[in-house]
């Protein structure tokens, strides 16, 4: 694949106008730490709410540099098998049936049982080489030559257990498996971890990363992202919406509406045409940026002065 | 410049964030591609690379901005230029006059810096910022200048007295500087140190001697402690879940089958959650402790998982599900007005609680379960219903007495806690966070040594 960015040569500008051109609107900070993770070649931990984008920054990352990106969406159980590598055991069954011939022919020829076990060991390794392994995410990192993108998305979903697999592979990108070796990278790839803080994330992992926390964006960049995203909708209901949506964040939620569902609400609104927000469009449209009916009645009370609010946020 | 960063580092360090050598050597890497001329980006990037959760990076931005504020050093010799070119140097001079007289400003504020270091930047505390700044002056060499200025003001003529006037006006300037820098310096180093102690005093305290403004502190401590123990703790919970290959029972249980490996056994453990049953009291004998104990509920509450929690007084109520539902200054002032639960606040009655207990929720007490009792176990008199206590305690794994009032005093007057204690597995004085912590500590301990050994 043709690099379009060579990552050595990535400059703090050029990656904050690459992600704004690759449709991810970032702050200095985000393209800073970006920076840094290329020169340094450290992973990066990104923390922040659900969907303000953390996901989105590795893709667009990716887009930016032409790299592939490899994902590994984390849950509870994970385990090494499916994150480092697996033997193919039906592939060694099948070959150990094979060559049961060859076998014969290679015992066949030899007096007694020590001397065909002595035999027997000089090919004992055979059936657990590189040809037989499967590799899964983490693995297929390293032996990508141009380098990858490199997504552990929630990270925090995993098992404590989880991250000690993954301290090798973030601060000396190699895998050691005991049948083989160590495997190093052969281009060390850009890492992403993403976590939502449902735990604490160890110490040990932490220090190998740089950490970058992404907040909920404030009014002036979510109406660019909404922008970037949704170009069909007028300035004046852009800024109606920001409005009104800076406002729920407020209120005491279940679940405050993420960047992902302010721009849901947005191409909702550009499909029906509005032109402004009005109390029956918000009430009829409100299920796309909140998911809990408990919040739904609770921002309902408040809808007239929130929309008026909203409408005197675009005069201004 | 590479000193600039050390004592960045100390000064994050002291405040309480933790930064290890490896990210020292992140942050220098970090500081030679940003540089320093961009104060943003500078601070941008060392909170990426110093700064690793989002209480670090607040303690972090304060800590930047006193740093490397832009006002920058104060300039020691400030002013005194113009009035030391008419002061000749004598070769007696000490180095610090000549300093003074003909040092450019740089050189006194090398010379500042160095004093600083010499006396341990570090250990400078709250109430150490006098004897911190004679050390520097010391350091620098005050005593030559006092000598010198002594010198002046014993001989005769004018151009004497004039010089000694000069010198004395530079020292007063000189350590006026260093008074402000001692103050810069206390902000950044000694903070933390101060609350440190503060923290270290709290832990010690009586609970009864501590007031209602220290009730965030100490909820703050509490939470820490309770997250460590969770932390040390959920992991050995945690992995007694795994089941992994037991060769050697496979082995045994197939040689029924001709050694063909057929059934296969696994190492199975049982997940063994702590089970826990409080019982707090919270009448007016323990009124002044029962928010502490109440605090402490709480942060259990968030902490463990299966946790019941009641209060009782005249009689028992169940609050589990307001401290799940409520913050905690809510919980606690719900709890204590009673308006909600049917808290009644008469006489404290054991026994009646007792025998509530013992009829509605006896059934959930298994021989899993652990019971805790916080109280000071004065029953006014009443009938302190052993019995039922006594079945309590057959039916639980543990039942904990934490009594408030310290051993001397147990039995004494109304206390039915002598009759109380043959029930108990384990009953002990607890009014300091210090004495909580550890029977959270036993607690767990006692936990999980015994769920590895059920295995």
């Amino acid at each position: 694949m043709q690099r379009e960015h060579a990552r050595e040569f990535a400059s703090r500008e050029s990656i904050l106008q690459g992600l704004g051109e690759a449709g991810y609107v970032c702050t200095s900070e985000i393209a800073t730490m970006l920076f840094l993770a290329c020169h340094l070649e450290k992973p990066i931990l990104v923390e922040g709410p659900a969907g303000v984008g953390k996901t989105e920054l590795a893709k667009a990352a990716a887009a930016f540099f032409g790299l592939p990106l490899i994902r590994l969406q984390c849950y509870e159980g994970l385990d090494e098998s499916k994150v480092l590598y697996e033997w193919k055991y039906g592939k060694q069954l099948l070959y150990t049936q094979i060559l049961r011939d060859k076998l014969d022919d290679i015992v066949g020829s030899s007096s007694g049982l020590a001397e065909s076990v002595q035999k027997l060991h000089q090919y004992d390794d055979m059936f657990f080489s590189p040809h037989f392994l499967e590799p899964r995410p983490l693995l297929k990192a390293l032996q990508e030559e141009d380098g990858v993108v490199l997504l552990v998305d929630e990270v925090d979903k995993a098992d404590q257990e989880f991250e000690a697999f993954l301290l090798e592979i973030l601060s000396d990108f190699q895998i050691s498996i005991p049948e083989i070796g160590t495997i190093k990278a052969l281009s060390k790839p850009l890492v992403f971890l993403t976590s939502n803080n449902t735990r604490e994330m160890s110490d040990a992992l932490k220090r190998r990363c740089l950490h970058l926390f992404i907040p909920f964006p404030d009014p002036k960049m979510e109406r660019e992202i909404v922008r970037v995203h949704v170009p069909g909708l007028s300035e004046r209901l852009r800024i109606q919406l920001i409005s009104f949506i800076q406002q729920v964040r407020e209120f005491d939620l279940k679940k405050a509406p993420s960047v992902g569902e302010t721009i849901d609400w947005a191409r909702t609104l550009a499909l029906l045409h509005a032109d402004m927000l009005s109390p029956d469009l918000v009430r009829e449209t409100l299920n796309t940026v909140l998911k809990f009916q408990e919040d739904i009645h609770m921002v309902e009370d408040h809808l007239l002065k929130m929309t008026q609010k909203a409408l005197s946020a675009a005069l201004d | 410049m590479e000193e600039v960063l050390e004592e960045f580092v100390l000064a994050l360090r002291s405040s309480g964030v933790l930064i290890s050598v490896a990210e020292c050597i992140d942050a220098m890497r970090a500081v030679d591609l940003v540089g320093y001329a961009d104060r943003q980006l500078l601070r941008e990037a060392l909170s990426g690379v110093l700064a690793k959760s989002s209480d670090e990076k607040q303690v972090f931005t304060i800590t930047f901005e006193r740093f490397f504020s832009s006002e920058g050093f104060p300039d020691p010799c400030q002013g005194i230029e113009d009035t030391s070119i008419r002061v000749d140097l004598r070769a007696s001079d000490s180095t610090l006059t000549r300093l003074l007289v003909s040092g450019t400003p740089a050189d006194l504020v090398m010379s500042v810096r160095e004093g600083a270091r010499a006396v341990d930047v570090a250990t400078i505390g709250f109430f150490f910022q006098g004897p911190y700044i004679r050390r520097i002056l010391h350091q620098m060499g005050l005593e030559g200048l006092n000598h010198d200025i002594e010198m002046a003001h014993g001989e005769d003529g004018a151009a004497s007295q004039r010089r000694a006037m000069i010198l004395e006006l530079a020292r007063s300037r000189l350590i006026e500087n260093v008074k402000s820098f001692a103050g810069r310096q206390y902000t950044l180093f000694a903070g933390s140190s101060t609350e440190g102690a503060i923290e270290k005093y709290l832990r010690n305290a009586r609970l009864s001697e501590l007031e209602e403004r220290d009730l965030k502190r100490i909820y703050a401590i509490i939470q820490k402690m309770l997250k460590h123990l969770n932390a040390l703790y959920a992991r050995r919970r945690k992995t007694s879940k795994r089941g992994q290959l037991d060769f050697k029972r496979t082995f045994r249980a197939n040689i029924a089958f001709d050694g063909l490996m057929f059934d296969r056994m696994w190492k199975a453990k049982k997940i063994d959650r702590p089970d826990i049953i409080v019982l707090c009291d919270v009448s007016r004998s323990v009124r002044a402790v029962v928010r502490f104990l109440l605090l402490f509920l709480y942060g259990l509450n968030q902490t463990l998982v299966k946790i019941r929690s009641f209060v009782f007084c005249s009689n028992l109520v169940e609050v589990s599900d307001i401290f799940d539902r409520c913050l905690v200054e809510e919980a606690l002032a719900r709890i204590l007005t009673g308006a909600e639960t049917g808290l009644l606040m008469g006489r404290t009655d054991y026994g009646e609680v007792f025998r509530e207990f013992g009829e509605k929720w006896l059934d959930t007490v298994t021989s899993k379960t652990t019971v805790i009792i916080l109280g000071d176990g004065r029953n006014n008199y009443g009938d302190p219903q052993t019995e039922i206590l006594k079945a309590i305690y057959r039916r639980c794994r543990r039942l904990i007495w934490l009594n408030p009032e310290s051993r001397p005093l147990w039995g004494a007057g109304d206390s039915e806690m002598n009759r109380y204690l043959p029930f108990c597995h384990l009953a002990k004085e607890c009014n300091t966070v210090r004495h909580l912590e550890r029977v959270v500590h036993a607690l767990l301990r006692h936990h999980s040594s015994l769920s590895s050994s059920s295995g």
